[in-house]
């Protein structure tokens, strides 16, 4: 028996996420993760120009467009062997690490932190008190006791309108809301100094791909910035410059707001190191290449199975076996023909529509799996791969965050511990402060290139005759990220994109093992049926990137989600 | 191209007009294509940031906040017939409700407006012009009521600069509009 929940935000428009739940004793019992949109849109790049496929793969989804431009131009570069510019890479770098900060930045705080903090708890808060708090967490120079006082009248203001604004959905109230007053204030704070610094990385995005949230400037073969130190309609030291005072903001934030802030709220809600190990397999790849061919790079990748550091096995570029032998998709409970699992390459997104069957089909996702093992991607997955090689930044930023953690926390909690709901959340932080760390190199390295002469940015791609076949990669915000192509005679023949929602989200395959989602709910407390907060918080935890999307104002004020107790 | 103002400034642009949609989606290219019909046909003051904004979700906050104005044209739920105008202000807006959310990704429109003005930058003046849709299927096409329907939203959106005191100039060369995605596979699959 149970109470079965359904979170489904149902709307006019399909491609969205429907978690059902079971609970029974206030515990999570049976799961199924499913997504209710086709997600065959690779199918439109099929009898394409290869060169212009990034263009299209970067409308794939609306706030992963960055990531999708990129997996497209190096799947067809991986296709045709060809390395390109060292100036190209960096400036590639530049911007993945800018598009991935904001992302985070955002996860965190305008998805996420209204999961944990009360703001109706804040009118209640001495902002003395709270000023206090933010300084002995870090030099932020955003906790002044007058700050905390403006913050607390605006959502005095709101509360007392009747009009909630951004607050109207909360879960408030909620005993699993445990943060006193100030620190709410704080937390929230920080969300709404966050606007700031998530546009300030957008700007870097924007100086450096000319537009966003669509690049503009990228290319088969490299990047179409031009160059020139003595011409200012090029790319010159003024726009270098530019981007370095903006990267100069954001590291201070999210080295001293974000990064505080997430082992401050991990410290204060321990318990959450004990939900949502799930499936505990993880798969990165490395990314930020350091040189043209994609030989070396700054974020190691691998495998983790069973949740034990010391399998680590590296993956060290796209060329490597372990990773291109060991990719495929099962389609067993997924609304596609075909049944067991094949490789991307060869892979077929033909519909086979039934309707939501429990125990048979139940999702437009595919099932990724790893070797056949279901794999968990994302920044955990990230932290944990670099942190079983001894990456040296890695190792850094998690034993500061571990430290940091366990004192708020009162006991030891350690890299083992993160591998649940709350270590996602913190994993994503840690992985925030080494890529502004890392921003700051791969600046360096553009800047040094440049000033040693080398302005190539550039070299065209040639086709050859017959088939080829590339994939390219990106350890995206989310994870994971591959497009697989296959090139004949200059054409795009297949092309499929395994994204790190659908390896997340997957749901159960042939073996009728769940996905990372699924498998993480089990056990999720649930204290109200009517408000499952708890459900959220694990289901945020990954940051699901489902919609991919479609997007339709809906000005009749429809309701477009509810949680139906069955 | 619009040649006043050099992308790589760091300042916001008081105005913002911003095309909402998925190009790959049929209708829901109704906000792009409209987007690429301005820039086409009128030179923009330096104070307009024209964005085609494709399907932002949370992130269309960095691209509200801090502006004094914003147009928005995005696809609409409601009901009417397929290539029908909706226009609405901030007023009307206002009354809607904001829904809970799991992915960063569900359109975030009202969101974007609350979040920015919690924090005291949200815009003054807001206008959607909307347009119902007939299909959102998987299409590089916009069906023939939507296409008719873009030219008349051009307008309304020059017509709202102007009342901001920043109107636009037509332009003369007449460049075809750079809707990129309407472009056809080189061959069938």
């Amino acid at each position: 028996m149970g109470t079965r929940l359904t979170i489904d935000p149902v709307t006019r428009i399909e491609g969205h996420l429907r978690v059902d739940v079971v609970v029974d004793g206030g515990r999570v019992t049976k799961s199924w993760a499913s997504c209710t949109m086709w997600r065959g849109i690779e199918t439109i790049l099929r009898g394409r120009d290869p060169r212009e496929a990034w263009v299209f793969a970067q409308r794939f989804c609306g706030v992963c467009t960055t990531v999708h431009a990129m997996a497209s131009v190096r799947a067809v570069e991986d296709a045709l062997q060809m390395p390109i510019p060292p100036n190209a890479q960096y400036i590639r770098n530049l911007i993945l690490i800018a598009h991935g900060l904001h992302d985070h930045i955002v996860h965190f705080y305008q998805l996420s932190a209204l999961d944990w903090i009360d703001v109706t708890t804040i009118p209640k808060a001495d902002p003395a008190k709270a000023a206090a708090i933010g300084e002995s967490l870090s030099d932020w120079p955003g906790n002044s006791r007058l700050e905390m006082k403006k913050v607390q009248d605006k959502v005095k203001a709101l509360l007392s309108s009747g009009q909630l604004g951004i607050f109207q959905n909360g879960y408030w109230g909620h005993p699993a809301m445990r943060l006193e007053p100030e620190v709410n204030l704080l937390l929230l704070a920080h969300y709404l100094q966050a606007l700031d610094f998530q546009r300030q990385a957008n700007k870097v995005v924007a100086v450096l791909g000319a537009k966003t949230p669509h690049i503009q400037n990228l290319a088969v073969g490299g990047v179409m910035n031009a160059i020139n130190l003595d011409n200012v309609a090029t790319f010159n030291m003024d726009r270098l410059w530019m981007v370095k005072g903006l990267l100069d903001g954001i590291v201070a934030f999210v080295q001293q707001a974000y990064f505080s802030d997430a082992c401050a709220l991990a410290g204060l809600y321990p318990d959450w190191f004990r939900y949502g190990a799930g499936v505990q397999n993880y798969l990165a790849v490395p990314d930020l290449p350091t040189d043209g061919a994609g030989t070396a790079y700054d974020l190691p990748g691998g495998t983790i199975f069973d949740g034990k550091l010391d399998t680590i096995h590296p993956i060290r570029s796209p060329r490597d076996d372990w990773w291109r032998a060991g990719v495929a998709e099962d389609v067993t409970h997924a609304w596609y023909q075909g049944a067991g699992a094949q490789q991307p390459w060869a892979g077929e997104t033909i519909p086979a529509y039934t309707d939501f069957q429990d125990d048979g089909k139940y999702s437009w996702v595919k099932a990724p799996r790893f070797q056949g093992r279901p794999m968990q991607v994302g920044p955990l997955a990230n932290v944990l791969v670099g942190y079983a090689q001894n990456h040296p930044l890695t190792k850094q930023w998690t034993d500061m965050a571990l430290g940091r953690v366990s004192t708020a926390a009162g006991r030891r909690v350690t890299v083992d511990d993160l591998q649940s709901t709350m270590g996602r959340y913190l994993a994503r932080a840690i992985r925030s402060a080494i890529l502004i760390d890392l921003a700051n190199r791969h600046w360096e390295f553009l800047a040094d290139n440049i000033g040693r002469g080398d302005a190539k940015t550039y070299v065209p791609p040639s086709f050859p005759k017959g088939a080829v076949e590339g994939v390219g990669f990106h350890e995206a915000p989310r994870g994971s990220l591959s497009h697989w192509v296959v090139v004949e005679n200059g054409i795009l023949r297949n092309y499929q994109a395994v994204v790190p929602t659908t390896w997340n989200a997957s749901p159960r395959d042939e073996h009728g093992t769940p996905g990372p989602y699924e498998a993480s709910l089990l056990g999720n407390p649930v204290a109200d049926t009517d408000r499952p907060l708890e459900v959220l918080r694990t289901v945020h935890s990954f940051d699901p990137c489902m919609a991919c999307a479609c997007h339709v104002l809906d000005a009749e004020g429809q309701t477009v989600a509810t949680v139906k107790v069955l | 191209m619009r040649p006043a103002r050099e992308i790589a400034t760091t300042a916001t642009a008081p105005v913002a007009v911003i095309g909402l949609g998925n190009v790959l989606l049929g209708d829901d290219a109704f906000g792009p294509t409209v987007i690429a019909l301005l820039r086409a046909g009128w030179d923009f003051p330096g104070d307009v940031d024209l964005i085609d904004g494709g399907t932002p979700g949370l992130h269309l906050v960095a691209s509200v906040h801090g502006r004094d104005a914003l147009v928005l044209i995005d696809a609409v739920a409601g009901s009417g017939a397929p290539g029908e105008l909706r226009l609405y202000r901030r007023e009307d807006l206002a009354r809607l409700p904001i829904l809970s959310r799991v992915s960063p990704h569900d359109p975030a429109v009202l969101e974007a407006l609350a979040i920015a003005d919690l924090a005291g930058r949200g815009p003054r003046t807001v206008l959607v012009v909307g347009a119902v849709p007939a299909s959102l299927a998987m299409d590089t096409n916009l069906s023939a009521p939507l296409r008719a329907a873009c030219p008349a939203a051009a307008a309304l959106v020059v017509d709202e600069l102007a009342r901001l005191g920043l109107a636009p100039r037509a332009r003369r060369d007449g460049a075809p509009p750079d809707a990129w995605w309407l472009r056809h596979a080189t061959e069938s699959p």
